[in-house]
């Protein structure tokens, strides 16, 4: 027999190294010969976006857009540490360590400007495409390009670095401030269970998702279709097989991580309350989006049939095994 | 070592190779196309995705010998004059790259389905690229690119 | 505030070089006079192990087998503890541990030297069951205990809370070892620079942490030691750890040539950790007008073989365990275990993807003795701006959880299908 249910799962997350760890992001920016702007900084692109929201981070406090700046993050011998790629912590503390470094970038570009201009003061100096712009006399104006050439024997460069705030917790009480911040959501899931075969079919999903502030919500959007995805593998089909220590499900063909064909659209709502310590307000959302959906499953997989299923994975045998099992209790 | 010739992105190479080489190893290694990937070996993930006589393939499933006289797109060859196939366009404005590791094998998937099927339903989209895994975006950014690029293709 | 970058869809600047197969990957780099290298690793979970590389440096085409007696500094790596040797040296203690590196001109010469590999295992008493691991008398992976750690969080009195408590939930959950499955097997090379500096091209999530290790092994000052990240394919957690960089690093540094490695999908399940199984022992009890008043759980994570992010994983369990909500008196104890399972390390959620599955159970549970739908349960016990966690820590700031929950009440109709169900 064939019997829908529905279920909520809800979540909060800590991102960052966490409990007292320094967790230390550092960033360079630096005006090139032509004008450009390079960041350079250690901060890896996994596929999660992480150097397209970080140039667009720094494009926005220089005045510029994506194409007019280098992201230099591959060579450790070029490009100042800023941890990991992982803790859900680029956007944060890597994305506040570029943002410093901008801005104190912009400060310096500004005194240039100032002696170039022949002004008194940097007050009123406004970034504009590419430009250094007196905002009360828009003609008192003096081109990135145009300052490259000038001090061109000259390495314009600023640093900036971030530091996030958390507390080493008591060793006997856990007491303490052990991440921060922390970034919410919530989703429903509505399923379909055959109780004949114990198969699982998704048919609906709506998934709400804090970000603080979304710096790219096409990328946003991404990342929750794509934890969504993962989730749905851990929450019904993924087995390792492992017997004695051996994985025997060692391959894609035995190993099954969800198509095309398993996934769902999902309707994706990005919540925005900007986080007054972030860049913009922005936090990471990068792990946050696996975590509400395997507990939506389970919650509407007992709102269809009755039964709570406290192990993962619900492949179909093992359905079927808590289905009898319950039949017997009864 | 067996000489094959083949079409490949519309250049004819007539090479000899082992003949124990499977088809990607001919393109990586020796015409030097990486962006034919491997991902399983297998012929479970599609990462290996090659369009052969107008069918996509596994390239780790076909044996380099099997290719003689055969004409393969790989994804180099969407690339024409400059100007990305409308398939590539449509991923990159859907925003449906992440990691990037199965996007070739994907987009060519995209094409196969879209040349066969110009007006596919979102389950034959689903169906259509099923066959080729990515761990990272969830599939869903691929399908409203597959109808984006279906507008495209249209147009020209 | 007016933005002109930030919140725009920005198209992705990598995706026009990922969608025409130009972006490069580690395995799509080829050197002059670059040769190639293979892994041999442990099929045993806990064995003394010797090894006999004697007949596999005779095939025609092989350089050298690298062993531990090769690693000119420390033989040891591990992002908190060094409990991982770069080779097994005396014993192996899982399946998929390094033992050896080949490097040959070729793939095919790499693959006969490995088929003449001659490892004698002798079989220790091994442990797979982290509750059996946690006893005195199981077999000790490393050292005199197999508890690498244990978190304790104490708030309230649980005492009280079971007194003001008219409903209890007891359950006991199980979360799996996963797979990350990104679609990018690892892959990398190295070599050498004129000025003596060693180069490792790799997928990594940490370029800075990988120097850091590759320098201490080698012997090398950091400065000599460069790491070139390409194109990632995918990560989740599982490129934290270190996997080919030293041995790579190593074998370029002596034979002065580059060294290739690409791992096949069945050896990258092998090489890299896996999400942290945990069993779950929760009890969770509220009042009669459906407040939360106590939580205590236990948690045991499998760490495997190694510790990884044993620890910080067990941490975040731990702290994440009463789910989003306020509960005045709570007691959690979380303990991470070395066992001989393949080892866990950091995996997207990092102890917090595991700790949902019990207490949103839990939650709809209780919602149900109360009579209560799953939305209203909640909606009276989460995090609000200034509530405090069960570790007294203060949201001060964007804590918009009831608003996700409105939004998709609102839009799923949650309330309104539960009401008509009922």
């Amino acid at each position: 027999m064939k019997k829908r249910g529905i279920g909520i799962g809800v979540s909060f997350y800590g991102t960052g190294y966490g409990n007292g760890f320094p967790d230390i992001s550092r960033a360079k920016a630096r005006l090139l010969p032509g004008g450009r702007i390079g960041i350079y900084c250690g901060v890896t692109e996994v596929g999660q976006g992480a150097k397209t929201a970080m140039i667009q981070i720094g494009a926005e406090i220089l005045g510029l857009t994506e194409k007019d700046i280098d992201l230099i993050h591959e060579d450790t011998s070029l490009m100042p540490d800023s941890g990991t790629a992982a803790a859900t912590r680029q956007t944060y503390n890597t994305g506040n360590a570029i943002k410093i470094a901008c801005e104190n970038l912009r400060s310096k570009l500004f005194e240039k400007a100032k002696v170039e201009l022949g002004l008194n003061s940097t007050a009123g100096l406004v970034l504009d495409s590419g430009e250094v712009v007196l905002s009360i006399f828009p003609q008192k104006r003096i081109s990135f390009k145009s300052l490259s050439e000038i001090y061109k024997d000259e390495i314009i460069e600023a640093e900036g670095e971030f530091v996030a705030q958390t507390t080493t917790m008591d060793p006997e009480t856990g007491q303490g401030a052990p991440y921060w911040p922390y970034t919410f959501n919530a989703c429903a899931v509505e399923v379909e269970v055959d109780t004949n075969t114990g198969i699982v079919n998704l048919l609906r999903a709506t998934f709400a998702q804090d970000a603080g502030r979304a710096v790219n919500p096409h990328l946003l959007e991404g990342q929750m279709d794509g934890g969504f995805a993962m989730a749905l593998g851990y929450a019904l089909f993924e087995d390792l097989k492992l017997e004695k220590g051996v994985i025997k499900n060692n391959r894609f063909s035995k190993y099954l991580i969800p198509t095309a064909m398993d996934m769902i659209d999902v309707e994706k709502i990005i919540i925005e309350d900007p986080e007054m310590t972030a860049p913009y307000g922005a936090k990471g959302i990068g792990e946050p989006v696996i975590i509400p959906i395997a507990p939506a499953i389970l919650n509407a997989i007992y709102n269809a049939i009755g039964i709570r299923i406290t192990e993962l994975p619900v492949t179909p045998e093992n359905l079927m095994k808590a289905i009898r099992e319950a039949g017997v209790n009864k | 070592m067996v000489d094959i010739s083949l079409t490949v992105n519309d250049r004819l190479y007539e090479i000899s190779i082992d003949e124990n080489m499977r088809l990607i190893d001919v393109l990586r290694d020796e015409l030097g196309l990486i962006g034919t990937k491997e991902g399983c070996g297998e012929g479970e993930c599609g990462a290996c995705t090659v369009i052969m006589d107008g069918e996509i393939v596994n390239s780790c499933l076909v044996m380099g010998f099997q290719a003689n006289g055969s004409n393969i797109v790989t994804i180099e060859g969407l690339k024409k004059d400059g100007k990305l196939h409308p398939v590539q366009r449509a991923y990159i404005e859907a925003g449906a790259v992440q990691c990037g590791f199965c996007i070739p094998g994907m987009v060519l998937a995209t094409k196969a389905l879209l040349d066969k099927n110009p007006n596919p339903s979102d389950e034959e989209i689903r169906e259509g690229i099923s066959g080729n895994l990515c761990r990272c975006t969830g599939y869903n950014k691929m399908l409203v690119a597959t109808k984006k690029a279906m507008v495209y293709m249209k147009g020209e | 505030m007016k933005l002109n970058m930030v919140g725009k869809n920005i198209i992705r600047v990598d995706a026009e070089a990922k969608v025409t197969g130009e972006a490069l990957y580690p395995q799509d780099i080829y050197l002059d006079n670059m040769v190639y290298g293979k892994t041999v690793r442990s099929t045993k979970p806990h064995a003394y192990i010797k090894v006999d590389i004697r007949e596999a440096e005779k095939v025609d085409g092989v350089l050298k087998v690298f062993t531990y007696k090769d690693v000119p500094n420390k033989n040891e790596h591990g992002v908190v503890l060094k409990d991982h040797e770069v080779f097994a040296s005396r014993k192996a203690i899982r399946v998929g541990e390094p033992i050896a590196f080949i490097v040959a001109e070729t793939v095919r010469a790499c693959e006969e030297a490995y088929r003449k590999i001659r490892i004698d295992y002798e079989e220790l008493p091994a442990v797979f069951d982290p509750i059996e691991a946690m006893k005195e008398d199981a077999p000790k992976i490393h050292g005199d205990s197999n508890i690498i750690y244990h978190y304790k969080l104490r708030r309230g009195d649980i005492e009280e809370g079971k007194k003001k408590s008219k409903y209890i939930v007891e359950n006991v959950y199980k979360s799996p070892m996963v797979e990350h499955a990104f679609l990018q097997p690892e892959a990398g090379l190295a070599y050498v620079e004129e000025d003596g500096t060693v180069v490792v091209v790799i997928a990594t999530q940490y370029p800075h942490y990988d120097r850091e290790e590759v320098a201490i092994n080698l012997g090398l000052p950091e400065e000599k030691v460069k790491i070139i990240n390409t194109n990632v394919g995918g990560a989740f957690g599982a490129r934290e750890d270190i996997t080919a960089q030293i041995h790579l690093a190593l074998a370029a540094m002596v034979l002065k040539r580059p060294v290739k490695v690409i791992y096949s999908r069945e050896e990258s399940f092998l090489a890299h950790s896996k999400r942290h199984p945990m069993i779950m022992k929760y009890k969770t009890g509220a009042d009669e007008n459906g407040y939360l008043q106590y939580m205590e759980a236990e948690i045991i994570g499998d760490a495997g073989a190694h510790c990884s992010w044993a620890m910080n994983v067990l941490r975040k369990a731990g702290v994440h365990a009463t789910g989003p909500y306020v509960i005045p008196h709570v007691k959690v104890d979380s303990y991470a275990v070395y066992t001989n399972n393949p080892f866990t390390g950091a995996m997207r959620g990092f102890g917090a993807t595991q700790v949902p599955i019990a207490h949103e159970q839990q939650m709809d549970a209780l919602a149900e003795k109360l009579g209560m739908n799953p939305i209203e349960f909640r909606m009276k016990n989460i995090f609000r701006k200034g509530s405090i966690t069960a570790t007294g820590q203060v949201l001060v700031d964007s804590v918009p959880l009831d608003r996700c929950i409105e939004a998709v009440d609102k839009s799923f109709k949650f309330s309104q299908l539960w009401k008509e169900g009922k």
